[in-house]
């Protein structure tokens, strides 16, 4: 135990090391805390509601009450923010799970197996990898419609074949490797070899690709929104409230700007920390 | 090389058919599907006779078949909500997809690769980190809402350029015109294509400095720059070239929405549009045609990659 520890001390502490090697990582890390911070306890803290309407105050300037002004109907566009930045986010993470679980399972069991299932399987990836992902999702939306469950699976579906493709390679690497062939003489069944043995293996990359996915996701679903396609009102998200803003470019253009800002910071944040993570995970490059 | 194109041509094609099966099949198979969609029709002879006018009533695998006979021979089907073939509607569209993309992979290219030499010219050093922070906007920035605001700043507040559409309506053709609506809906889309190209120039770059030749050619007293354009660049191409049918994709993805935010009449236009009046038999084409887009793309940067590199038509 004590030898154990011994031994996973030095290596915390290169991980460390490496962690501080990159601040921009770091900040980027702060700046998703802030943001979850902000959309989760914001709502509380904040006085106004998002969905209050006052015809009075329509298309107000930014004032100590409304801090960044109100919309066309009245309502508060900082609430508005952080009520919709609570559904772009939780788009965003829940759609890069549907991706991750998705890809991880069938670039898994692809490279894995080998031989035939990973023959179609794979071939399954290059299929998806060949539809441009907008379209694979117009097509699901279409047929599916639009409720906030099928917005995240569909989005999810738009990047789960780079994600298997990633796992598959990762799979069918460690699938000769010595401790796989030991685990498996030792009697280990096939899920078990896949999930505590090989698993851990890929984790490191697949947290990087799943970082990124949170900003891909975030960015697909605003995309979505903003054709009037994805969340549906009385729900907001920054995407829909940037759709709404449009029709107000020559009263109010600021309305456009505070949530593409939002949506940017975000995703810039995601992408820095997947990036940052890469490098300090994976030190072969 | 015979061999190998035909092995990537077969290939090509059978992507394509999966590609239609799978469409096909997640539209068709959706419990709010086709059949459903005919369920404003008041009653249930009406809907019957519905059903049986779009072929609905026959089994999802028939269907299938049946419409990709048709597709084999260009027949895509009919519009549900204007009435037009399918494949008519893809041909007014196409063009001004065309006209956009190409620019701005044009653009996206250009920029991109010379973005990339400048950052990997001057790595680590403050070139490489305005480009690599340039990247990183274009990668974070919704390309949508960057046109919104290049609409607000260039067509609202300094009024020099078109909001919207592909030309002036009732004005007579024009080159200049043209150009003027093109400017933004291209410059916004290949500052999203840009990243990718830009980074893998760069990185490209770097790995082909690294290799013997070129130390080889700096230690025969070649002039730094003309290493870098002449011996290095030549083959850092190919991985550039490599990623062009990813960018492809990518630029498809993107039109969809650059297409909507300036009014632009065009394949994207076109989806949005079916996708909203669920008008499956669009959707479905509209899809297949991307999807051929992109495998042809594909093929064509596979083979001039073997054409380049001879270790890939023999390995």
């Amino acid at each position: 135990m004590a030898e154990a520890l011994a031994a996973a001390r030095p290596r915390r502490s290169r991980l460390a090391r490496r962690i501080a090697r990159h601040p921009i990582g770091v900040a980027a890390a702060a700046v998703i805390v802030l943001l979850l911070a902000m959309v989760s306890f914001g709502p509380l803290l904040y006085p106004q509601s998002p969905e209050a309407a006052n015809p009075a105050l329509s298309l107000a300037d930014p004032s100590a009450a409304h801090w960044f002004g109100t919309d066309e109907l009245g309502r508060d566009v900082f609430a508005r923010i952080l009520a919709g930045g609570r559904v772009s986010l939780a788009v965003g993470l829940m759609s890069m799970l549907v991706g991750l679980t998705l890809g991880t399972l069938v670039g898994g069991l692809g490279g894995y197996f080998g031989g035939r299932t990973e023959m179609v399987l794979m071939r399954l990836v290059d299929v998806f990898m060949a539809i441009p992902a907008f379209f694979l999702i117009l097509v699901i939306i279409t047929a599916f419609g639009n409720q906030p469950g099928t917005v995240i699976v569909t989005v999810g579906l738009g990047f789960w074949a780079q994600m298997a493709r990633v796992v598959h390679a990762e799979f069918s690497k460690y699938r000769t490797a010595e401790f796989v062939e030991a685990t498996q003489a030792l009697g280990a069944s096939h899920p078990r070899t896949m999930v505590r043995h090989i698993l851990p293996q890929v984790v490191p990359q697949a947290i990087v690709l799943a970082t990124l996915g949170v900003g891909w996701s975030i960015l697909s679903e605003a995309a979505l929104s903003y054709l009037g396609l994805g969340i549906q009102p009385p729900l907001a998200s920054w995407g829909s409230m940037l759709q709404n803003a449009q029709a107000y470019l020559w009263a109010k253009p600021i309305l456009a700007i505070y949530p593409g800002l939002f949506i940017a910071l975000t995703v810039l944040a995601f992408n820095t920390l997947g990036n940052a993570l890469r490098d300090v995970l994976d030190p072969r490059d | 090389m015979t061999a190998y194109i035909v092995r990537r041509l077969l290939q090509g094609f059978v992507v394509l058919l999966m590609i239609s099966a799978v469409t096909f099949f997640l539209i068709n198979l959706a419990p709010g599907g086709p059949s459903s969609a005919v369920n404003f029709t008041s009653t249930a002879s009406e809907r019957e006779a519905v059903l049986k006018q779009y072929g609905l009533d026959r089994p999802v695998v028939v269907r299938y078949l049946d419409w990709l006979g048709h597709a084999a021979r260009g027949d895509l089907g009919t519009s549900i909500n204007q009435g037009l073939p399918v494949a008519k509607l893809l041909g007014q569209r196409a063009g001004a997809t065309l006209e956009l993309g190409l620019t701005a992979l044009l653009l996206a290219t250009v920029g991109g690769v010379v973005l990339g030499i400048l950052a990997a010219a001057f790595r680590n050093r403050w070139p490489d980190h305005v480009v690599s922070a340039l990247s990183a906007l274009g990668m974070a920035i919704p390309g949508f809402w960057l046109g919104i605001v290049v609409i607000i700043l260039f067509a609202v507040r300094l009024g020099w350029l078109p909001t919207s559409g592909v030309f002036s309506v009732g004005a007579q053709f024009s080159i200049v015109d043209r150009l003027r609506h093109l400017a933004l809906p291209a410059s916004v889309l290949a500052f999203t294509l840009m990243p990718n190209i830009v980074r893998v120039t760069r990185s490209a770059l770097l790995e082909v400095s690294r290799s013997d030749y070129v130390r080889t050619a700096h230690a025969k007293g070649v002039r730094p720059r003309a290493v870098l354009l002449k011996h290095t660049f030549k083959n850092a191409l190919v991985p550039v070239l490599a990623i062009l049918g990813l960018v492809t994709t990518v630029l498809f993805s993107g039109s969809v929405v650059i297409e909507s935010v300036f009014g632009w009449a065009g394949l994207g236009r076109l989806a949005i549009e079916a996708a909203n009046g669920r008008d499956y038999p669009v959707i479905l084409g509209v899809t297949l045609l991307a999807g051929a887009f992109v495998v042809v793309v594909n093929l064509v940067v596979d083979l001039l990659y073997a054409a380049v590199d001879p270790r890939i038509r023999h390995g």
